[in-house]
């Protein structure tokens, strides 16, 4: 992850009303910008040593429910959520997220994607904790490159679908990422995300991973950072 | 990146560790005064579709024939309603399964879909809606409906994807897991946080 902090000089005309108390220090100082009446910028800068990732959530009021708007790279220092509800309150905050991932596997469809189903039982494609896996013993925080899954698979089942498994040997995971890098992407992205404990899992690949690689990543979250607030006006 | 509800899959991270929080502290959204109300809704189970509560199946894949698993609320006929649901997709080798629907005197009004692969769409007009999201992670879909002029808004995670206008009458909600005349399942969908408020 990179440790560059990258400074932006925008004020923090988003940040809404003040807190009635001190916010904690974060490591990610976040802020919003209303852009147009109904489109908030967001841009934050800082960013939380090891993290792997981070996401972007919102909320409609400040004690949430929150909902992610995206999973990004640990670089990435702004985000644009467009045409936007107006005369609505929109709180965001961005969640840095740790963990090591698994070895890559890669995984090669052929044959015609996407048959239609039909009568097919699809039982082992969803989420569970195999019978036998060994229970994590290696903590994910302070470093925890132990905590790593391991002795990942790839299954082909159908000629869409494969099936992931893999070794269970973290602690204190808050859930894992399956991330895919199609063939000539130059980035890895999240492709799903499941349970705490959870050792296998099925996938639909879609047309452009047909030809991809997979790793499956422990996390947990680290800091968030502060809220920022802005309400929308009248759209246009 | 939520970039696709996931097609084959089941993520079942709990709401909190996804950082969802209660949907007790939900605000409806476009400026006020809402006023909360809580109609009435009947089950409704047809085909291979099974309703638990808030989670809705269908549990074959059988292409053709009525499959669906949903709750279907009351009618409405005057004012302005404003419809809130966060769904996960948490098993769907199938395709094409609509989500949300916003019933009209004529049959449906408004259709919500999503299709393997992950992408949503309106079902009447074929027109993407959002890439979707990350498996496992939650989506929240707003309606908000005029029945005076016959706005009807849609909003995925906050921004407006669909909006259309026409028809007159009475409506209802409707929302689960709902086979499509080009879909089939297995899925399995979670809702939660449903709320309604009208003004």
């Amino acid at each position: 992850m990179k440790a560059l902090p990258v400074l932006l000089a925008l004020a923090v005309a988003g940040c809404g009303a003040a807190p009635s108390t001190p916010e904690p220090a974060t490591a990610v100082r976040l802020t919003a910008t209303l852009t147009t009446p109904i489109d908030i910028r967001l841009e934050w800068t800082g960013e939380e040593a090891g993290a792997t990732g981070q996401i972007v959530e919102f909320a409609t009021a400040p004690e949430g429910p929150w909902t992610i708007l995206q999973f990004m790279p640990p670089e990435q220092r702004a985000y644009e959520h467009p045409d936007l509800m107006p005369q609505t309150p929109f709180h965001y905050r961005v969640r840095p997220l740790h963990g090591p991932a698994s070895s890559e596997v890669d995984v090669r469809f052929t044959g015609v994607p996407y048959p239609e189903p039909a009568n097919v039982d699809v039982a082992w494609a969803d989420p569970r904790r195999l019978p036998g896996a060994r229970a994590g013993g290696h903590p994910l925080r302070g470093g925890g490159a132990a905590a790593a899954p391991t002795d990942l698979k790839a299954t082909v089942m159908t000629r869409d679908a494969v099936l992931f498994t893999w070794a269970d040997n973290a602690s204190d995971e808050a859930g894992y990422l399956v991330e895919v890098r199609p063939d000539g992407a130059a980035a890895w992205t999240v492709a799903m995300m499941v349970d705490p404990d959870v050792t296998s899992v099925g996938l639909t690949a879609l047309p452009e991973e047909r030809r991809a690689s997979f790793r499956v990543r422990a996390y947990y979250h680290g800091a968030s950072s502060n809220v920022a607030h802005r309400t929308t006006g009248l759209s246009r | 990146m939520p970039r696709r509800l996931l097609a084959l899959v089941a993520a079942v991270a709990t709401l909190t560790a996804l950082g969802v929080a209660s949907p007790a502290a939900a605000e409806p959204l476009e400026s006020g005064p809402w006023t909360a109300y809580s109609p009435s809704f009947s089950v409704q189970e047809r085909g291979c579709g099974v309703v638990n509560g808030l989670t809705f199946q269908l549990t074959c894949s059988t292409a053709s024939g009525d499959q669906r698993a949903e709750r279907r609320y009351a009618t409405y006929s005057t004012g302005v309603r404003q419809f809130e649901g966060y769904f996960r997709i948490t098993s769907m080798p199938g395709t094409r399964i609509s989500l949300k629907q916003t019933f009209g005197p004529s049959g449906p009004f408004f259709m919500l879909a999503v299709e393997r692969g992950g992408r949503l769409y309106a079902v009447h007009g074929g027109t993407t809606l959002a890439t979707g999201a990350t498996v496992g992670a939650t989506v929240r879909v707003n309606t908000v409906h005029n029945t005076g002029n016959g706005a009807h808004r849609t909003y995925i995670n906050g921004s407006n994807r669909h909006s259309q206008t026409g028809g007159s009458g009475g409506y209802y909600d409707k929302f689960g897991a709902y086979r499509t005349n080009s879909g089939a399942g297995p899925a399995t969908v979670v809702w939660s946080g449903v709320q309604f408020w009208q003004k």
